[in-house]
């Protein structure tokens, strides 16, 4: 917004200057600094300070030490482990996460109420107690134990125990993301389409995802977060193996109970690092994005008029 | 293509949206859907897309039973109240769409579809508008572009949802107008909802006004608005004055005026009810008929809206009168004037059918009453 020359001259006056000084926004202006500080110093102590203190603690002994300890077979084992488990775990919430949003924001149906509680079960229930029901139903002694063990397939103790309950704990993020964006937007897009003689597919793929992107996106992060720093439900039914049913979180509580600091905090840093480049990603991707990018060229322009 | 409903009902739970309707609407007909929101009047117009199913009754297409079609096989183009335009696509984009998810035998090579979305998007005066994003487009416009969208399939049915509702007053009067004309040249069978009765007369050639998921009356838009068949479309279609008719000494009263003998009045002290447009009213400065004092003076451009408050009525029942701004310049009438009013032309309805026909089926009224000048 441009000022008109006489305006400005006005502030300049005695009699406006006075007015500044009485400026009836002052007390909002001194609110909105305290409210930014508050929020700074919470940042800080809450958010900053915890990563300042992995990365040092990790680089507390040397370089050499944190090489040493990142490069550890164990270590290396429990890494793979994990983004293995990540790369099953999230393209399968990916899939149940948009299908359950789909079917509960465009179809109107019995028990739907009941679906929507059922999303939000694992955030209610206590990771620990989601390992434990996993074991219950494929451990040894569990219902599915004797047919398992017949059949040498191996559940509890294993790889697939820790996806299934990877999976269950980041169940609920995608489409806890999707069901108030795809709520909002209605479905006059899609009856649009329709309407314009498209298939189901077509619907979905040009019309529901690109309006549900965003939501979409940050859903994945946040699952992957999680899976990737899941420890409860997996510590549970992974029976640490090391080497072979270990994942990073696992690995990091072992290091630290043999007191072995700067490991547990190096093989910590890299768990922070992958979050930091999931962060990152997902700023690139806006970035990249050719209308995000225009909407804020739009912005730079009205802002000079 | 003409369509035909019979006997379309739906429910929502409890409620009938869509009551046993019968339509008949010839091929090239320009038909608007009136009533008050929860008439009904969407969810017919959703049923004929296609985008709802009814739960018994049938629709035909040129005779043949619809009811079952999916809205893909319709040919209908579906014009959403707020447009629904695809966000992430330009204007192009959205024109194109239809054009772009046709399987891949049927779809034009792209320079023929370039070409069309070319000429639809000259044909709603917006060729310059071809690579920007909805969110740069006014109300208007964007209104536009998805009437083009939904042309560009050739649609042999054209289903508006409230197609105005959300413009500005300028912009609604100037796309009534465009939409008429658009109609006329491109002949399809255009079918429109709305709640503005002004809107429906302006552009409808037939109008059919909904109550609570019945047709309550259907016709020309003239004719529905001289000859209302119940008081429900007499106030649905215009302001109304209100008048009791009150019974004395054997004889039927509205205020002072007799009208006694009126076909309404069936029997002697029937509950029955007046109503009379504010311009069927005539004002005069002097004292003839009933008096009445001028509280109000409102100039509306070519006319002028009195509020009177008649002698022996509540005063906070006033009477609106509509006088022609010509007359107003002779008479000059002033608050606090003494006035005679009189009544060119009244209804006389049941009183059970204020509500609207929801009671009983005695809702069908009188002829309207031309004033006997004595």
């Amino acid at each position: 917004m441009m000022e008109s020359p006489t305006v400005l001259r006005d502030y300049n006056a005695p009699a406006a200057r006075s007015l500044r000084e009485r400026d009836p926004a002052r007390g909002v202006r001194w609110g909105r600094f305290a409210l930014i500080a508050v929020a700074l110093t919470f940042m800080a102590a809450f958010l900053f300070l915890p990563l300042l203190v992995v990365f040092t603690q990790a680089l507390a002994k040397g370089a050499g030490a944190y090489l040493a300890a990142v490069s550890d077979p164990m270590a290396w084992a429990a890494i793979k482990l994990t983004l293995m488990v990540a790369a099953i775990a999230v393209p399968m919430n990916l899939v149940f996460g948009v299908v359950s949003a789909w079917t509960i924001t465009k179809f109107q149906f019995r028990g739907k109420s009941t679906l929507i509680t059922l999303i939000d079960l694992p955030f209610a229930v206590s990771p620990v107690i989601a390992g434990l029901t996993y074991i219950l139903i494929f451990g040894a002694h569990g219902w599915f134990g004797a047919y398992l063990q017949a059949h040498d397939i191996r559940i509890v103790f294993a790889v697939p125990g820790i996806v299934l309950a990877t999976i269950f704990v980041t169940f609920p993020f995608v489409a806890r993301e999707l069901i108030p964006v795809m709520q909002a937007q209605g479905k006059d897009d899609e009856e649009t389409a329709l309407s314009l003689g498209a298939n189901g597919w077509q619907v979905f793929w040009h019309v529901t995802l690109p309006n549900i992107r965003w939501g979409l996106l940050y859903g994945v992060l946040l699952c992957n977060a999680r899976a990737m720093g899941e420890f409860g439900a997996v510590s549970v039914v992974s029976g640490h193996i090391r080497g072979l049913t270990n994942t990073m979180p696992l690995h990091v509580e072992i290091l630290y109970n043999e007191y072995n600091y700067a490991a547990a905090f190096a093989v910590a840093s890299l768990l922070a690092l992958l979050a930091l480049l999931t962060l990152a990603g997902k700023s690139f991707l806006e970035w990249r994005q050719p209308e995000l990018r225009h909407g804020a060229r739009l912005k730079r322009r009205n802002s000079e008029k | 293509m003409s369509i035909t409903l019979r006997g379309v009902s739906k429910q929502f739970g409890e409620f009938a949206a869509v009551d046993d309707v019968d339509l008949d609407i010839p091929t090239g007909a320009l038909l608007a859907l009136l009533g008050p929101s929860g008439c009904g009047k969407t969810t017919l117009l959703r049923i004929i897309a296609g985008l709802e199913a009814p739960e018994r009754g049938q629709v035909l297409f040129d005779g043949r039973d619809a009811t079952l079609w999916p809205i893909r096989d319709r040919k209908v183009g579906f014009v959403f109240q707020n447009y629904a335009l695809f966000r992430h696509m330009s204007v192009f984009d959205n024109v194109a769409f239809g054009l772009k998810v046709k399987a891949r035998r049927e779809r034009p090579p792209s320079a023929e579809i370039r070409r069309k979305v070319q000429s639809l998007l000259e044909l709603v005066q917006l060729d310059w508008a071809g690579d920007r994003y909805p969110s740069q487009l006014s109300g208007g416009q964007k209104q536009r572009v998805a009437l083009a969208r939904a042309l560009a399939v050739d649609p042999e049915v054209l289903l508006l949802d409230e197609p105005f509702g959300a413009l500005d007053a300028q912009v609604r009067h100037e796309l009534r107008r465009w939409l008429r004309r658009l109609h006329t040249e491109l002949k399809f069978t255009s079918i429109f909802v709305t709640h503005d009765q002004q809107e429906a007369i302006e552009v409808a050639d037939t109008i059919v006004v909904l109550n609570r998921g019945r047709i309550e009356q259907s016709g020309i838009p003239g004719d529905v608005y001289d000859l209302p068949r119940s008081a429900y479309v007499h106030r649905f279609l215009g302001q109304v004055n209100e008048l009791r008719v009150q019974w004395h000494e054997g004889r039927a009263h509205i205020g002072p005026i007799d009208i006694t003998g009126d076909p309404a009045l069936d029997s002697y002290g029937s509950d029955r009810i007046a109503l009379i447009r504010p311009h069927e009213i005539d004002v005069g400065g002097e004292a003839v008929g009933w008096l009445a004092t001028v509280r109000d003076v409102r100039v509306i451009g070519p006319i002028v809206r009195l509020e009177l408050c008649a002698d022996g009525r509540p005063p906070n029942e006033p009477l609106e009168a509509e006088v022609s701004r010509e007359r107003f310049d002779l008479e000059r009438f002033h608050i606090g004037q003494r006035v005679g009013v009189r009544f060119r032309r009244w209804q006389v309805y049941p009183t059970g059918a204020l509500g609207g026909g929801g009671l009983g089926g005695i809702t069908r009224a009188s002829a309207p009453r031309e004033a006997v000048v004595a």
